[in-house]
């Protein structure tokens, strides 16, 4: 599948074979905004239960309230929905219109036009000046350089914010700035794709700019949309993908949306109500039609006719589904959207989770899961950048065997190597050399003379910067020459060819001339295992190898730095094949990576250089931390096998010995990665009742071998381990270790910062990004951006949790609310024949979920159960949230229990208070709701943990409001409910009645939930008990200490227990380790049985808090 | 609830936060809002509190409910059967036939012993029993519209069956007036009768919002099947306060409603005649009919429920807080 893009031909241009340059981001148009975004609304299970009940109650023979009372929320909800999508999908049409209709130059007829971007064609010249946007990808034809070369900021694509240069076409150089208007040719190039690191195509020029070669392009040669021309007066090129064909178009999409545990926690819980209810109502609705034809015959003043029509015996059982239709809140989606987006917020508003050093807030891209946040049971982390400052320094380096920068930690300050460099010593020239020029380093000479480099990869910036302050100086950079000065001389250099880094090459060369003596050098440097077998055979490579263990063992990043001189002839042959396979269409990155091993041999290795690259602050205590919380943490790192373990040593990731224990996997061959694994796993199995440290390391070689034939033992490992460093993974095998974790029902949480670990972030529950110096893309693709590593422990302990907290209490509560008043109806049809009628008038009903019960309770994203510095000194207690203690089915129990007792309370006082003549309907209706209104008040009252003024307000002005609202549906003749509100205020026994109802209804609760918190407390509770005495009453002082030991003890089994006891069937049934229930509300394994006596007691421990 | 001073916790957050912000400028209350840092109180469960807690509800409910009772019990009312006997012997064995029988005359004399002195207004009462006022058929069919404003333009589709009669509509439409009660009671005490003020005995807010006053009753009753009681149709339903008393229905399958007051006291040991028309059916779905004469206190009729919860309630907690009492005092930490 190819693409033929005819240069500057305006036929081709006119037959629109391709789309035009018209950016549309758009989801919808005014015509199809209604019945799209409806459609999308009703595609989901809950809108449409809601849909079927509203058009049910349209039918006035089974409605038992006003139509409105359901019709009315429900739009409301829809509206909302709906006005949130069409103001996005505004903003997003005003951005494409803006883009649309910049106006740019471009040739048409041989001449330049000033049209809008819209109106480019493929195959169209387009021209930009200096610090325009690129409005569609183009291949460079010309440039203002004469070298051709232009410098292009990619930080939309990619976010690195470094200049990259681009070059013309081979072909194109040299053409007239005056003849490009006039250019023809074809540009043969594949179909769009979303890859912008690549860009296979060919080019040839028609006369009179004949060229008889096939010109091969490169993305090297193209600037793609929404790059920004820099540093060059003027570009120009040809247009080759436009409008969302582009590669920046190609690669938006709209990104599945990550469901949180949680959500799917109440999606299960809506399911089971959904079911509780259609047992309710059959159940019903079997008495209600027995009733009517054993009853209601006899009752002469309801005039039941004796035949009715077909449907009659369904009337009954559809009047107690719109009855009981309550039991789902229809608010609970709502106002969990509203305090998701409100958790987000909290996390961009953050000031403690601000990088100071760049004033980058963290951010919330997804608002949606901030509840995973406290349920990560795994972290998978990036080395570089993320654990790392990803700042580095050369610090030591080997030159033939001679160690520099040993004594001092500093090599730049060695004397010896400033000796040998005054003396010109050969081996160091050269090294320092390579170290100069053997990169793509740009240098840049600012106005006062200063030079700074624009690197893409920190490793050759440090390099760089080391060698110019070891005098050899990168001084200028004029096309393929490249100036050096040293001590005064300057050399100079012509570059031949770059053969370029790649993760799978690990090395990179460069073919330059010496331009003194015409002498050809291959320059290499790499990865140790990339350049030692490439040296030539007589030389030693010990000392070198000890070198790189030596500074691995130090944690530094090593290079190996090798070069040979080339005979001219094996240049010009192997030049040729390089150009074949530069300018080959398919698998060009291969073919050049075998045409690179041709050359790449038999090479003199100089020396190693030591790169150290220092941790970030608060590393070490921040993955102490969340390890005591009990989260597990994977080290995923493309680096190499011993500096990634001195790395882990370093940050507390692993305890050395004796109390930790390495476990390696490796091996080169099938069998040898089998039997390492399996004697790994047997290690792990009887280390497993022990406190120990046990972690397992695996190279990518071994990685892929385990994983494409060992999945099975390699699965079980990865539960068994708490700490497992990978090392020398490509991020394709990061993503399969998330999705590995993932299949074994964990919640995981990948960090990363660069480009090679967007595919583990989007693989994984939770994505988190660093916004660090390898771009932008990793925060990009992530969904929460931070700024500094150790914003991972607040971002978990502190918003997860609160999240995690809030959302458990909030959906509970909203079904509390729900079946609360559906019961009462249940009730109430017991004593009206069975016939489904409403006790609570349309007005009521409406307002009872969208006005009266929802405010207070959305206030509760205020709730601290627990102080932040007492989560943060205390992380264990994140494993309440990890195994879901608060949000579960037995949790749930609680509450489904509370709403049928407190509806038992409300209906039971109300029509026993309100009996013979006070029994009217709509006085016993609003005594029944005050009392709803009352209890719901106290309840959230009680399960609040912090008040602020704003929770106050809520719960008590709610209570106010109720009885303003009432008595202003009181005052209007019109309503039903004309006077009541009045008349029942001056009556002392709705007083009475109503401080009964709250009496009865909450002392038990009360009672309950102080027999917990005191006598069979969480360790929630424990912590609680201890932050508010321990804090500033300080007439306790004398007990403190004592209260302080207590709870030392009663925190700590978590801690020790924590490590061990991954898989529940080794729990011990009796034991207090908060594992014993860990996964266990996953249903389906007998053992969860056996452990559910357990889990209730313990769940019900927390259910309260 | 015990509060620990405002949290004070919280300050060791806000004064790192106030570095971060560049020195400790005022931070207004959306800055601590968006910090969640807003000052809260956090309340304990102490053993105290609660304790204190549980005693307070006794010590007021257990007044509060014995208060409730007394003022239950210091109500007199008299409550009497009559359904049952008001059936002649003869047709014992099938009463529906003969409350269906209009040629049987309903009248029916019995005689009240009052127990208690009576102070007036001594109110009277019917009660139905096992009467599903709060049946959906039933009460959903009335038009509020109607009895306002009249037959004129409304939709009365809500009324049916009671809709239109001979292609007529009636007034006022539905079930629940056409099954008015119809029972009627003249009280003799002595020699004299008593007299019985039957003005004043509806809400005047339904009176004066829910009924028109220029609403007269159209062909009510006229159809083949008849409900309750007729209506006259010179009065407008304003004043038709039986009416008004019926149609505020009632939630509860047994109630009371007011036929009238007497407005003199009723001395202990005075025996009041009763002559009622016995004319409402109930026979036929067994439902009980029932004659109260009570007085009224502070709190309504009589009803002990709110004073026995009451006390109830006020004693658990009592028990509850002293069970805590013992447990704080055994287990002290």
């Amino acid at each position: 599948m190819k693409r033929y893009v005819y240069i500057n031909d305006d036929e081709a241009s006119r037959q629109q074979l391709y789309c035009v340059n018209r950016i549309s981001n758009r989801k919808y148009t005014v015509l199809n905004f209604l019945p799209k975004n409806l459609w999308e609304q009703f595609s989901r299970f809950m809108n449409q239960y809601f849909l079927l009940i509203a058009c049910l109650q349209l039918w006035s023979l089974i409605t038992p309230v006003n139509p409105a009372s359901t019709w009315g929320p429900l739009i409301f909800i829809f509206a909302v929905s709906a006005t949130k999508e069409a103001w996005d999908d505004y903003n997003r049409y005003l951005s494409d219109k803006k883009a649309n209709e910049k106006e740019v130059w471009v040739v048409r007829q041989g001449i330049k036009k000033h049209i809008q971007a819209q109106d480019i064609h493929v195959g169209n010249i387009v021209w930009l000046r200096e610090n325009d946007e690129v409005p569609c990808d183009l291949v460079l034809m010309g440039t203002s350089d004469p070298q051709g070369l232009c410098y292009i900021e990619t930080s939309a694509l990619d976010g690195e914010t470094d200049l990259k240069t681009r070059v013309i076409p081979s072909a194109c150089m040299g053409i007239d700035f005056e003849l490009l208007h006039k250019i023809k040719g074809l540009v043969e190039c594949p179909n769009p794709d979303k890859d912008i690191r690549r860009f296979d195509a060919n080019l040839r020029l028609f006369p009179p700019f004949l060229d008889n070669d096939v010109c091969p392009l490169t993305i090297k040669n193209t600037i793609l949309q929404s790059c920004y021309l820099r540093n060059t007066e003027w570009a120009c090129g040809v247009a080759v993908y436009t409008g969302n064909e582009t590669k920046l178009g190609m690669s938006r999409g709209i990104p599945e949306p990550k469901l949180t545990a949680v959500d799917a926690m109440i999606d299960k819980l809506t399911g089971a109500i959904f079911v509780f209810q259609i047992v309710v109502v059959m159940v019903l609705g079997i008495a209600g039609n027995v009733w009517k034809d054993t009853e209601a015959r006899k009752q002469w003043y309801v005039q039941y006719p004796d035949k009715g029509p077909w449907y009659e015996l369904l009337v009954i059982p559809l009047r107690f589904e719109l009855l009981c239709s309550i039991m789902i809140p229809i608010s609970i989606k709502v106002s969990l959207d509203l305090v998701k987006s409100l958790y987000a917020k909290f996390i961009d508003w953050d000031n403690e989770m601000i990088d100071l050093e760049t004033g980058i807030p963290s951010h919330a891209t997804n608002t949606a899961i901030s509840e995973d946040l406290g349920q990560v049971e795994y972290i998978l982390t990036d080395k570089t950048g993320t654990l790392t400052e990803n700042r580095m320094i050369f610090r030591r380096c080997c030159i033939s065997g001679i160690f520099y920068g040993n004594e001092s930690g500093d090599a730049l300050k060695d004397v010896e190597l400033l000796n040998a460099i005054a003396s010109s010593s050969t081996h160091v020239i050269h090294f320092l050399t390579i170290m100069a020029i053997c990169n793509t380093v740009v240098p840049i000479k600012s106005k006062s003379g200063a030079i700074s480099y624009k690197a893409q990869s920190q490793d050759e910036d440090a390099l760089v910067n080391a060698a110019a302050r070891l005098h050899m100086v990168y001084a200028n950079k004029n096309g393929n020459i490249l100036e050096i000065r040293f001590h005064g001389l300057i050399i100079q250099y012509e570059i031949l060819e770059t053969l370029e880094f790649t993760s799978d090459r690990k090395r990179m060369s460069v073919v330059v001339k010496d331009c003194q003596n015409g002498k050809i050098l291959l320059l290499s440097k790499g990865a140790d295992e990339a350049i030692l077998p490439c040296a030539s055979a007589g030389q030693q490579t010990r000392t070198f190898v000890d070198a790189v263990e030596q500074y691995a063992q130090l944690g530094l990043r090593t290079l190996c730095l090798a070069w040979r001189e080339l005979k001219e002839n094996e240049y010009r042959e192997w030049s040729f094949m390089f150009k074949e396979a530069s300018s080959t269409l398919v698998d060009r990155e291969w073919r050049i990576a075998e045409v690179c091993q041709r050359l790449e041999h038999n090479l003199e290795v100089l020396g190693v250089t030591a790169i150290e690259d220092r941790l970030q602050d608060g590393v070490p205590e921040t993955i102490e931390t969340l390890r005591k919380a009990g989260i597990n943490f994977w080290m995923l790192t493309g680096d190499k096998q011993n500096t990634a373990i001195q790395i882990a040593l370093s940050c507390n990731f692993i305890s050395p010995e004796p109390k930790g224990q390495l476990l390696l996997i490796d091996g080169k061959t099938e069998d040898e990665v089998c039997r390492s694994l399996e004697r790994v796993l047997l290690t792990m199995r009887s280390t497993f009742s022990q406190p120990k440290d046990v972690a397992f390391v695996v190279d990518g070689w071994a990685l892929e071998i385990a994983l494409r034939h060992h999945w099975e033992a390699f699965t079980e490992l990865a539960t068994l381990s708490r700490t497992a460093i990978c090392c020398r993974v490509t991020p394709s095998q990061k993503a399969q270790l998330v999705e590995l974790l993932k299949s074994c029902d964990y919640r995981t949480l990948a960090i990363g910062d660069g480009g090679n670990d967007v595919r583990m972030i989007q693989q994984a529950d939770i994505g988190v990004g660093i916004s660090g110096r390898e771009g932008l893309q990793a925060a990009r693709a992530a969904d929460y951006s931070i700024g500094k590593f150790r914003f991972l422990k607040r971002l978990i302990l502190v918003h997860g949790r609160y999240s995690y907290n809030r959302t458990a209490f909030l959906s509970q509560y909203s079904f509390y609310k729900s079946l609360l008043i559906c019961f009462i109806q249940i009730f109430f049809s017991f004593i009206s024949g069975v016939s489904g009628t409403s006790l609570f008038n349309s007005v009521s009903l409406m307002a009872y979920n969208v006005f009266y019960t929802s405010i207070p309770v959305l206030v509760s994203v205020l709730d601290k159960d627990l102080n932040e510095e007492t989560v943060m000194q205390h992380p264990q207690i994140l494993f309440y949230c990890q195994a879901g203690r608060l949000l579960n089915p037995s949790t749930f129990a609680g509450w489904f229990g509370r709403s049928l007792f407190h509806a038992i309370v409300v209906f039971v006082i109300s029509i026993n208070a309100y009996a013979y003549e006070k029994s009217e309907m709509e006085e016993l209706s609003m005594v029944a709701l005050s009392g709803c209104i009352w209890l719901q008040a106290f309840v959230v009252a009680l399960e609040t943990n912090s008040f602020t003024k704003l929770q106050h307000l809520a719960i008590w002005g709610n209570l106010i409001a109720f009885y303003i609202i009432n008595w202003m549906f009181s005052a209007l003749p019109s309503s039903g409910m004309y006077t009541i509100m009045f008349r029942l205020c001056r009556q002392p026994s709705y007083w009475i009645t109503v401080f009964l109802i709250v009496a009865a209804g909450m002392g038990p609760i009360l009672a309950l939930k102080y027999f917990r918190y005191t006598y069979r407390p969480s360790k929630i509770n424990i912590l609680q008990q201890a932050e508010r005495r321990g804090g500033p009453i300080l007439s306790l002082g004398s007990i403190e200490p004592l209260q302080a030991r207590t709870i030392e003890e009663d925190v700590s089994p978590l801690s020790i227990t924590q490590p061990k006891n991954r898989n529940p069937v080794y729990e011990p049934l009796l034991s207090d380790s908060p594992n014993s229930t860990r996964r266990s509300f996953g249903s389906g394994t007998p053992f969860d049985f056996f452990q559910s006596q357990r889990l209730s007691s313990y769940s019900r421990n927390c259910k309260d808090n | 609830m015990e509060v620990d001073g405002a949290s004070t916790s919280n300050g060791g957050a806000s004064t790192s936060n106030g570095r971060a912000n560049g020195g400790r400028s005022r931070r207004t209350a959306f800055d601590l809002f968006k910090q969640q840092q807003l000052p809260a109180c956090k309340p304990v469960l102490t053993p105290v509190w609660v304790i204190t807690a549980f005693m307070l509800i006794g010590s007021i409910f257990i007044p509060l409910g014995l208060v409730t009772l007394h003022a239950s019990r210091s109500v007199v009312e008299i409550v009497y059967r009559y359904d049952a006997e008001c059936v002649p012997k003869a047709f014992r064995g099938n009463k529906v036939s003969y409350i269906k029988n209009g040629s049987i005359p309903k009248n029916c004399y019995r005689s009240l012993k009052v127990h208690k002195h009576m102070k007036a207004p001594i109110y009277i009462y019917y009660q139905l029993d096992n009467y599903y006022q709060n049946h959906r058929r039933y009460i959903k069919s009335r038009s509020d519209q109607q009895l306002l404003h009249g037959h004129a333009h409304y939709d009365t589709s809500s009324c049916q069956p009671e809709e239109y009669n001979n292609g007529l509509p009636i007034v006022p439409c539905g079930l629940i007036a056409w099954s008015l009660f119809n029972d009627t009671f003249t009280f003799i005490r002595g020699r004299a009768e008593l007299k019985v003020n039957r003005k004043n005995i509806a809400w005047e807010s339904d009176r004066d919002h829910k009924f028109g006053k220029k609403v007269y009753p159209i062909n009510f009753q006229n159809g083949t099947l008849i409900g309750g009681a007729k209506l006259d149709p010179d009065i407008p339903l304003h004043d038709q306060e039986d009416l008004i008393v019926w149609m505020r229905t009632s939630a509860l399958p047994s109630f009371r409603k007011l036929y009238g007051r007497i407005e003199e006291d009723l001395e202990a040991d005075d025996v009041v005649f009763v002559t009622l028309m016995n004319n409402y059916n109930t026979y036929s779905f067994g439902g009980k009919k029932k004659l109260v004469l009570s007085t009224t206190g502070w709190l309504g009729g009589k009803n002990d429920f709110l004073g026995a919860a009451c006390i109830f309630v006020g004693s658990s907690s009592i028990i509850l807080s002293i069970v805590f009492m013992l447990l704080h005092v055994k287990y002290r930490r």
